[in-house]
Parts: C-alpha cells; sequence; structure tokens
C-alpha cells in the first residue's frame, strides 16, 4: 500500500449522539489495510457505536466515515458487503448445522465456498469435527463463537470488525484466534477491534487507541519485538476508565 | 441464486424442519380434502333430492283428475330451487333461507326447509366447505407458521446478521414474502383444485370461477402481508403472534358474526306474523269480492259490463267469476309484492351495512364476493323468490283465465246433482300447465355481483404492502 491510498477504515471528525447524548465526539480513526487496531475504552465510551456507525446501523450527525470508500450512512448495503463482522453476542440459525450457516451466510454474500474450505476454516477457528454437521441448538456460546469466527475469516473482504471477539473464549482458544486474526491481517485486510480484553490486545494489535467520551484521547503504536509494555497500558487503561466513570 | 431466493429456503427450511409446522400444513391439507368431498357429496345428494322432488311434485300435479281450475288454484304446486355447481364451494345462505316453495292462489308464501332446520343445531356453526376452509382455517395456520419469519431475525439478532451479509431490507422481507406465499399457495391449491374439479368445466361460469380464484388469492397474500406487516412492527416473536390471533379472531371471527346483529338491530324486519296480520288487515280494506256493497268490486263489475255492453254477469260471454278471480288474483299480488318489495329493502339495507363493515374486516368483503360469485347470497335467494313469485302469478292467473273461458257462469253457479262434473276441466289441462324452470344469473351477471368484495380485498392487500414497506424501512435498526 502506498501513502496516498486511503484506508479501508477512515474515521474523521465523526459526531453522533442518541438524542441529547453525544456518544462520539469528534472521533477520528484510521486503520490501513493489513494491519489490527485495538479500541479499548471503558462501558460507554463509544466502542460498540463506532462499529454501529462503520456498519451502518446509525447514522452520524457530522463528519466523515468511510469503508473501502464506501459511505455506510448513504450506501449500508454496499458499505456491509466489504466488511466482515464478529459481534460480542453471536447470532446463528438454530435449526442449521455449523456447515449449513456457513453455506447459508456465506451465499448471502456471494461468496459461496466449497465444503472443504469450510471445514478447513472450522478447523482453523478450534471447532472440533463432530460438531461441523450438527445444528447449532446444542452448541456452547464458546462453539458458536467459532462457528462465527469461521465464516467472518471465510469473507474475501477488505474490512474486519471485531466486537469483544475473545469473551467466551478459553485461554487456548484466545490463543488460536489471534493468531487467525494476525493471518487475516497478513493477507491485507484491515481489521479493528473493539475489546476489554488488553492482554488480547496487546497480543495481536499494531495499535492500540484509548476511547474515552466518544473520542480517542491516546494512541500507541506497537515497536520492537516485545510490542507493547503490557503494565503501562493497564495503567494508561485504567486511568482512562476511572475518568469516564467519574 | 438471489438473496432472496436464499432468504426464502432458509424460512421454508425452519418450517420442514419444525414438525409442528408440518404436521399442521398436513392437517389443513386433509381437512380442505374432507371439506372438498363432503361439500361435493352434499351438493350431489341436495341437486339429486330437489330434482327428484320436483318431477315428483310435478307429475303430482299433472296427475290430478278432471278438476275446476279454481281447486287447482287453491292444490297449489311445490317447486325446488335447482343448486349451482359453485354452491358447491360455497353454500353461502343456501343452508338457512330454505330451497322449496309451495305456490298456491290468494298467498304469497316463502321458501321453507333449509338445511338449518332440518339438520343439527351444528349447521349453525358453519358447514365444513372449500369456502370456509380458507376464508378462517388458512389464515390461522399462516398466523402459526409466520409470526416470527421477522421478529424472530430481530429477537435472535440474526437480522443484523443478514443484512451484514450483504442482505438489504428489502430483500429480506421479498424473502419471507415468497417463502410464506409459497406457503399460502400450496394452503390454497387443494380447495382451488376441489373447486374445479367439483365446478367442471368453466363454460359461462368462467368469469365468476376466476373472480372466487383471484379473491382467495388476493385473500391469502393479504394474510401474507399482514403477518410480515406485524413481525416486522415488533421486537418479539410472542408480541407478534399475539397481535395476529387478536387481528384473526376479530377480523374473521367475531366481526362477520356481529356484523349482522348490527344490521339487524339498526334496520328491524318485520317477522312472519307482523307480515301476515299486515296484509290481513290490508286485505280486508281492499274489499271484498262477494260482497256485492263493496265499493271496489262493485265498480269493477260495472267496468266488465260495460266493456262487454251487457246488462248482468249472466249475459257475459265468460264466466264473471272467473274474471272475479283474476281481478282478486292481481289485487293481493300487488299487495304482496308491496309486501315483498318493503321487505327486500329492508334486506338490502342490511346488507349493505354489513358490507359497509367487510370495509373493516377483509373476511366479510371476502365472503360476500365468494356468495356472489357462486349465486348462494341474499341476491341469488331473491332471484329464485322473484322468479318462483312470477311462476306463480302466472300459473294462477292461466288457471283463472281458464275457469273464466272453460266454465261457464250458470254452471259455476248450479247446485243440482250434476252440477259439479260440468264446472270440471278435463285432466289433459294440467299437463299443459308449464313448469318451472329456474333461469340461472349470467356469469357476468354473477361476477358483477363479486367485484365490490373484490375490489375490498384487493384494496386492503394494496394498503397493507405500503405499510409493510414503511415497516420493513426500520428493519435493524436500534430500538
Amino acid at each position: 500500500m502506498t501513502k496516498d491510498t486511503p484506508a479501508p477504515i477512515l474515521i474523521d471528525n465523526l459526531v453522533l449522539a442518541y438524542g441529547q447524548h453525544r456518544v462520539l465526539d469528534g472521533l477520528s480513526l484510521q486503520v490501513p489495510a493489513g494491519s489490527i487496531t485495538a479500541l479499548l475504552g471503558g462501558n460507554g465510551a463509544g466502542k460498540s457505536t463506532t462499529l454501529a456507525a462503520l456498519l451502518g446501523f446509525v447514522r452520524a450527525q457530522s463528519g466523515t466515515v468511510l469503508v473501502a470508500g464506501v459511505d455506510p450512512g448513504m450506501d449500508p448495503d454496499a458499505a456491509r458487503r466489504r466488511i466482515a463482522y464478529l459481534p460480542e453476542n453471536v447470532a446463528l440459525y438454530e435449526h442449521l448445522t455449523a456447515a449449513e450457516n456457513a453455506d447459508y451466510l456465506l451465499a448471502l454474500s456471494e461468496e459461496r465456498k466449497e465444503r472443504r474450505i469450510i471445514t478447513d476454516a472450522f478447523a482453523a477457528a478450534g471447532l472440533q469435527e463432530r460438531a461441523w454437521d450438527q445444528r447449532l441448538g446444542g452448541f456452547s456460546k464458546g462453539m458458536r463463537q467459532k462457528v462465527a469466527i469461521a465464516v467472518a475469516l471465510l469473507r474475501e473482504v477488505p474490512v474486519l470488525l471485531l466486537d469483544e471477539p475473545t469473551s467466551g473464549l478459553d485461554p487456548r482458544a484466545t490463543v488460536d484466534f489471534n493468531a487467525l486474526v494476525a493471518a487475516v491481517r497478513d493477507r491485507g485486510t484491515a481489521v479493528l477491534m473493539v475489546t476489554h480484553d488488553l492482554l488480547s490486545a496487546a497480543d495481536v494489535a499494531d495499535r492500540i487507541g484509548f476511547l474515552e467520551a466518544g473520542r480517542i484521547v491516546e494512541e500507541v503504536a506497537a515497536s520492537g519485538p516485545e510490542r507493547f509494555d503490557v503494565r503501562a497500558l493497564h495503567a494508561r487503561f485504567a486511568v482512562a476508565a476511572e475518568r469516564l466513570a467519574a | 441464486m438471489s438473496a432472496t431466493r436464499l432468504i426464502a429456503r432458509d424460512e421454508l427450511r425452519l418450517m420442514v424442519r419444525n414438525r409442528v409446522a408440518v404436521i399442521a400444513f398436513t392437517l389443513l391439507v386433509l381437512l380442505t380434502l374432507v371439506a372438498v368431498l363432503s361439500s361435493w357429496a352434499h351438493q350431489r345428494g341436495n341437486a339429486e333430492l330437489r330434482a327428484r322432488h320436483q318431477h315428483v311434485a310435478e307429475h303430482a300435479f299433472d296427475a290430478q283428475p278432471d278438476r275446476h281450475p279454481h281447486r287447482v288454484v287453491h292444490y297449489g304446486h311445490f317447486i325446488f330451487r335447482p343448486l349451482g355447481r359453485l354452491a358447491a364451494f360455497d353454500p353461502g345462505v343456501d343452508a338457512f333461507t330454505g330451497s322449496s316453495m309451495f305456490l298456491e292462489g290468494h298467498r304469497q308464501n316463502t321458501a321453507n326447509f333449509g338445511d338449518v332446520r332440518q339438520s343439527s343445531l351444528l349447521v349453525r356453526f358453519g358447514q365444513l366447505t372449500p369456502a370456509f376452509v380458507l376464508q378462517v382455517v388458512a389464515p390461522l395456520l399462516l398466523i402459526f407458521l409466520g409470526y416470527g419469519a421477522l421478529a424472530r431475525e430481530t429477537e435472535r439478532g440474526t437480522m443484523r446478521l443478514l443484512m451484514l451479509q450483504g442482505a438489504s431490507r428489502g430483500q429480506v422481507v421479498r424473502g419471507k414474502l415468497l417463502a410464506l406465499g409459497g406457503v399460502a399457495l400450496l394452503a390454497g391449491l387443494p380447495a382451488m383444485i376441489g373447486f374445479v374439479a367439483i365446478a367442471g368445466q368453466p363454460g359461462a361460469l368462467a368469469l365468476p370461477m376466476a373472480i372466487i380464484a383471484i379473491g382467495y388469492a388476493a385473500y391469502l397474500a393479504l394474510w401474507v402481508v399482514l403477518i410480515l406487516l406485524v413481525s416486522a412492527s415488533v421486537r418479539r416473536s410472542r408480541d407478534a403472534l399475539l397481535a395476529l390471533v387478536a387481528l384473526w379472531a376479530v377480523a374473521v371471527v367475531l366481526l362477520p358474526r356481529v356484523a349482522p346483529d348490527l344490521a339487524s338491530a339498526a334496520v328491524p324486519l318485520q317477522n312472519r306474523l307482523q307480515t301476515d296480520v299486515a296484509i290481513a288487515r290490508d286485505l280486508r280494506r281492499m274489499g271484498d269480492s262477494h260482497n256485492p256493497d263493496d265499493p271496489h268490486f262493485a265498480a269493477f263489475k260495472q267496468s266488465v259490463l260495460k266493456r262487454y255492453g251487457v246488462k248482468q254477469v249472466e249475459d257475459l260471454p265468460v264466466n264473471y267469476k272467473g274474471l272475479l278471480a283474476l281481478e282478486g288474483e292481481r289485487l293481493t299480488s300487488e299487495l304482496f309484492d308491496r309486501y315483498a318489495g318493503k321487505s327486500y329493502a329492508a334486506q338490502d339495507r342490511q346488507n349493505a351495512l354489513v358490507e359497509g363493515v367487510g370495509v373493516l374486516s377483509p373476511a366479510i368483503a371476502l365472503r360476500s364476493l365468494s356468495m356472489a360469485a357462486a349465486g348462494t347470497d341474499f341476491a341469488g335467494h331473491r332471484r329464485f323468490l322473484e322468479q318462483a313469485e312470477a311462476y306463480r302469478y302466472a300459473l294462477v292467473q292461466r288457471l283463472n283465465r281458464m275457469q273464466a273461458e272453460a266454465v261457464s257462469y250458470s254452471d259455476d253457479t248450479a247446485t243440482d246433482a250434476d252440477a259439479d262434473r260440468r264446472k270440471r276441466v278435463a285432466a289433459d289441462n294440467w299437463g299443459q300447465m308449464p313448469d318451472f324452470t329456474y333461469r340461472a344469473p349470467s356469469g357476468a351477471a354473477l361476477a358483477a355481483g363479486a367485484l365490490p368484495g373484490l375490489v375490498i380485498v384487493l384494496g386492503w392487500l394494496a394498503v397493507a404492502g405500503l405499510l409493510l414497506v414503511r415497516a420493513s424501512r426500520r428493519l435493524g435498526e436500534r430500538r
């Protein structure tokens, strides 16, 4: 990517309010292709609203939002076709098997895949083989999340949005998941994750932004083999959360 | 495959995997088949019974011995209303109005022997017909299969999941419409196939049959749209189910039963006893043909004598008693017609009120459409009564004319031992009397009668469609 290529995720001076309450207040953020940005912030800092704005589910009062060059406020369907999204509370179809869920959702996004590719993604997401052809009715939260992760990773899109992606995953699955996200980044996808999980963010992100009262108050980039100083990050994150609570 | 078809296919897959849905659908199809077969058997049995009774009545009339014509007037004649071919699909008011009439002089009787009076009280709850299944049961099945189509997606968060895969709100709604519409089509198809099988070759009835098919298709389509409209407007499936069952109960069960009661209260109809008393009172006022001082009949007598240029009735070339019978029947029939006209007008006003309520309930509008196209509505019943009265009047006046022309006044007033024989007319005359032949309305007339109901159902469909478009714009939004 050259310097002139616009970032797949571009937010500039975004203002968004629910009634009188300003949730995002001049938020600016860029996530270049082939990078992972983690947004950290306390409850109510505006993390989920940022994702909702990128997905075109809420309209901004002012500012710019672009997803791979498309304004989700103007053309949400086109923007969504450029996004793979993994929500915190995974919603899938319980009357379908894991493989049928993946096949249906990929067919809807016009990215149908062969069964072998789907099952490879399941395996990569850590879903056991015996679960591939079982209906989701009896799945645990972690198993559902693995199905959703596999579907999100199978989407060949320029943007991946992750909302608390590691909640509900055990430590081993979290490590595996982070490896998957890193692999997606390496194929040129712009990844934005919002999370409370500082360790996971520090493990996989290239940049970490601290969101407070609807704007990024501090941004840290990874550097060197040790990447982030987790202790220092934790101190900053805790301070930001306390300020917000106050 | 387009997103719309993918969503439709998944909705159908959900229904198939839901055993309750499959069982309910199978029961509906079985119920429809039973309704088609029982209606067909019932109609066939009724048609044969009426034809047989009609034949027996005609034979009895023709087999009368030599008789005085006025005795034949009082002997009377039974006629039976033949059932139209479409009556098996929707028997309408036939079970309540009666199907036979006794025709006689000086009286205008009404129809008798409706199924309701001959059968158990259960008939009053509605005969199991294809029309009943489509009007009442099919919407309920569609509600149970479709109430969660959109509300479930919103409730479980999969609405956004669909949209995140690039499916637009319009595609989601169209997919659900396609799936539930397909179910409605399958639910309606057995009844329609049975309808065509019962009715046989459309021929002259092609137009009313087409109106019935379009009307029921529009009605089921309306329920599909209403179900999705409610499902799109609430956040929980449970709320959608409650709202839709309430809507069904009011529109399909309550209003069609309350509307006639409201109409009866608004436009009271005289009962048979009240009418008979009023007619008897008017008959007394009209005059007495046996009273020589009665002003009307005295004037009538003078006009007859003047017309024939004679001084006394004995000199008339025709039997004066026959002329009196002709005049008396003319007067009483005019009176009966006036009362019948008042009754018809009141019933028309009642029906107009019921159809007015039909604007609020598409079930009433569809019922009106269905009965009108099948020729089993009140207009069809009235058509039979009017034709029967015209036949009765012509028959009685023909007999009265026979008395005037074939029986001499002197014989008619004689009291000697042989007088009774001389007053009689030969028996072969009775067989020459024309039989009653019911003239069925044309297909165009039946279709025209069904149009107002069709317009109301289509109007409902258009409005519900616009509301669904509006409601679907908010799908997936934070509420």
